[in-house]
């Protein structure tokens, strides 16, 4: 396998824009293009689109040689969009990192992009359901926040875990998303905003849930014989897997324990040589408050059922045990679906390069770890990046 | 100019009606269809495989462990115990727009999981604060009625 690098990367301001889905586009590539000003486009063989919903949100399908139309591109190799609902963007980095690790694409543009927001926002929930069984199990009233609200519940039953620890994440989201130009709510919160916030499905209130945001991300990925003419700065895609055990709520087992993000967690450091401990920066899907807490226990940053203690240590933040989402991650940046985990990518490119406010520098960092779920944590997804060649 | 008269209102669309159209027979029928025919005779059923034993849900053509397509429709056991719970009360979805907010609650009928299911239902006339886990409920089989003249049928939980 050939070994593959980020070379260039663009981001729109995440947020409730008035732009249309194209017009995202259009905006990721442009910031794409400034980035990279050696690329010539017709250099640019293939293109993965990371997009949950456009069917729906946009009502347009196919929409991938739409993007490469927008794009001004012309890819000849391989061409999809990529849908895995929240991990859509994750899923669009993984098939570009295989298509130039195995020589059959040279260069490949991931465009990750979700428009969400609309004067029809009942439509935009009435898509958030159906990423679960919505015959058998979303029927009841499953959108994304009851179902992790429930998850929330039993955690808190099963490990104590307390209502001021599912905030803590939320007040570490606001520390650097404050920092953080393009996140969607780049402000500070208080303990008591979240605490006294608008309830959404109990225990998790407004400031406990990822908002519903546009935005759009794009990254330039090519081999390692390629890289030195886009840029002197390459991050490299290590590569990763996704697991998925069970989709619908019979099959989940104990909500509160998330087995499948366990063993994904261990066949990816097992493969790629590393420990947690060697994690410096982990953008990891806190699509909700308690998401985080279970992710810092499965991925094996502390015990399972210490997830809450962990962040009131404040082992998360950056100087703790390992920085987690110095982004501001979803809560603070939005969660425009198939954006969100390229904007990851995003994130740890610009954190290795050294292109993020001082604030939220993590010094250092050589190994970064992305990790995305979707659905009713159904599927789950890891990808390493590296600052120094593997 | 000529112009085109858009209509105010379109009917509901399977895109957007939560409900299975649960027709018997056609192109919107299901091979399952005998799990909404016993809901519509007040049964919540779960199928139980005839070569392997095993129970399964949510209904599906074939065996999930074995894949025979032999089985049977057994009764899910009619209490069953709170695992976990909440409300929608933010975010409603198009038509559940119409009677929310409520309760959600994920429950457990029978031994789970050799020989029973885990799955959710909504909850009325109760509320968050009311509810505890482990607190014992039983499911109800309601009537969906509408659009037009069509019924369907789907289940609810009630506390005992």
């Amino acid at each position: 396998m050939r070994k593959v690098a980020i070379v260039g990367a663009g981001i729109t301001k995440f947020g409730r824009r008035d732009a249309s889905w194209r017009d995202l586009v259009v905006e990721a590539g442009k910031a794409l293009f400034d980035d990279v000003p050696n690329l010539d486009k017709r250099e640019v063989d293939s293109l993965f689109v990371g997009s949950a919903y456009p069917e729906r949100w946009a009502n347009t399908a196919h929409v991938a040689p739409m993007a490469a139309e927008l794009l001004g591109i012309k890819p000849w190799r391989l061409v999809a969009k990529t849908e895995s609902a929240c991990q859509s963007g994750a899923v669009a980095i993984r098939y570009a990192w295989l298509a130039v690790a195995s020589g059959l694409s040279d260069v490949a543009i991931v465009l990750g992009v979700e428009k969400m927001n609309s004067k029809f926002m009942n439509l935009t929930q009435s898509t958030m359901y159906i990423v679960g069984d919505r015959e058998f199990d979303t029927v009841n009233g499953l959108t994304a926040p009851p179902f992790f609200a429930m998850v929330a519940r039993r955690h808190m039953y099963l490990y104590g875990t307390t209502r001021e620890q599912l905030a803590m994440v939320r007040v570490k989201a606001g520390e650097y998303g404050s920092e953080n130009p393009y996140a969607h709510f780049n402000r500070k919160v208080t303990m008591e905003e979240v605490l006294k916030a608008r309830p959404v499905a109990p225990p998790l209130g407004l400031f406990d849930c990822s908002g519903i945001t546009d935005g759009a991300v794009a990254l330039l990925i090519t081999s390692e014989e390629r890289a030195k003419k886009y840029t002197d700065t390459p991050v490299w895609i290590l590569g990763g897997f996704q697991r998925t055990i069970y989709s619908s709520i019979n099959d989940a087992g104990e909500i509160a324990d998330w087995l499948s993000l366990r063993e994904l967690a261990k066949d990816v450091y097992n493969h790629f040589k590393i420990t947690p401990e060697d994690v410096d920066i982990a953008e990891v899907h806190d699509c909700f408050t308690i998401s985080e807490i279970i992710e810092y226990e499965e991925l094996g940053f502390c015990k399972k059922g210490e997830g809450g203690k962990f962040i009131e240590e404040g082992q998360s933040y950056i100087g703790g045990k390992v920085a987690v989402n110095p982004s501001g991650g979803l809560l603070a940046c939005g969660h425009p679906l198939g954006a969100t985990g390229v904007r990851q990518a995003w994130e740890i490119t610009m954190q290795f390069r050294g292109q993020v406010p001082k604030k939220r520098y993590v010094a250092g960092a050589e190994l970064g770890l992305a990790h995305n779920l979707s659905g009713l944590a159904a599927m789950h997804s890891i990808m390493l990046y590296g600052l120094k060649k593997p | 100019m000529r112009e085109i008269r858009l209509p105010d209102t379109v009917p509901l669309l399977p895109i957007i009606d939560p409900w299975a159209q649960q027709d018997p027979e056609g192109p919107d029928s299901t091979k399952v269809y005998e799990f909404y025919k016993n809901l519509s005779e007040g049964r919540l059923t779960m199928q139980r495989c005839k070569k392997c034993g095993k129970v399964f849900y949510p209904p599906q053509a074939a065996c999930k462990y074995c894949y025979s397509t032999e089985y049977e429709w057994i009764d899910v056991p009619k209490v069953g115990e709170i695992y976990s719970f909440t409300a929608m009360l933010l975010g409603f979805p198009m038509v559940f727009e119409n009677f929310a907010p409520f309760v959600i609650a994920i429950a457990r009928f029978g031994n789970y999981p050799e020989n029973g299911i885990q799955i959710a239902g909504m909850m009325f006339d109760v509320s968050y604060e009311e509810l505890k886990i482990g607190d014992k409920v039983t499911w109800e089989v309601m009537r969906i009625r509408g659009p037009g003249e069509k019924v369907r049928y789907w289940y609810y939980f009630k506390k005992v």
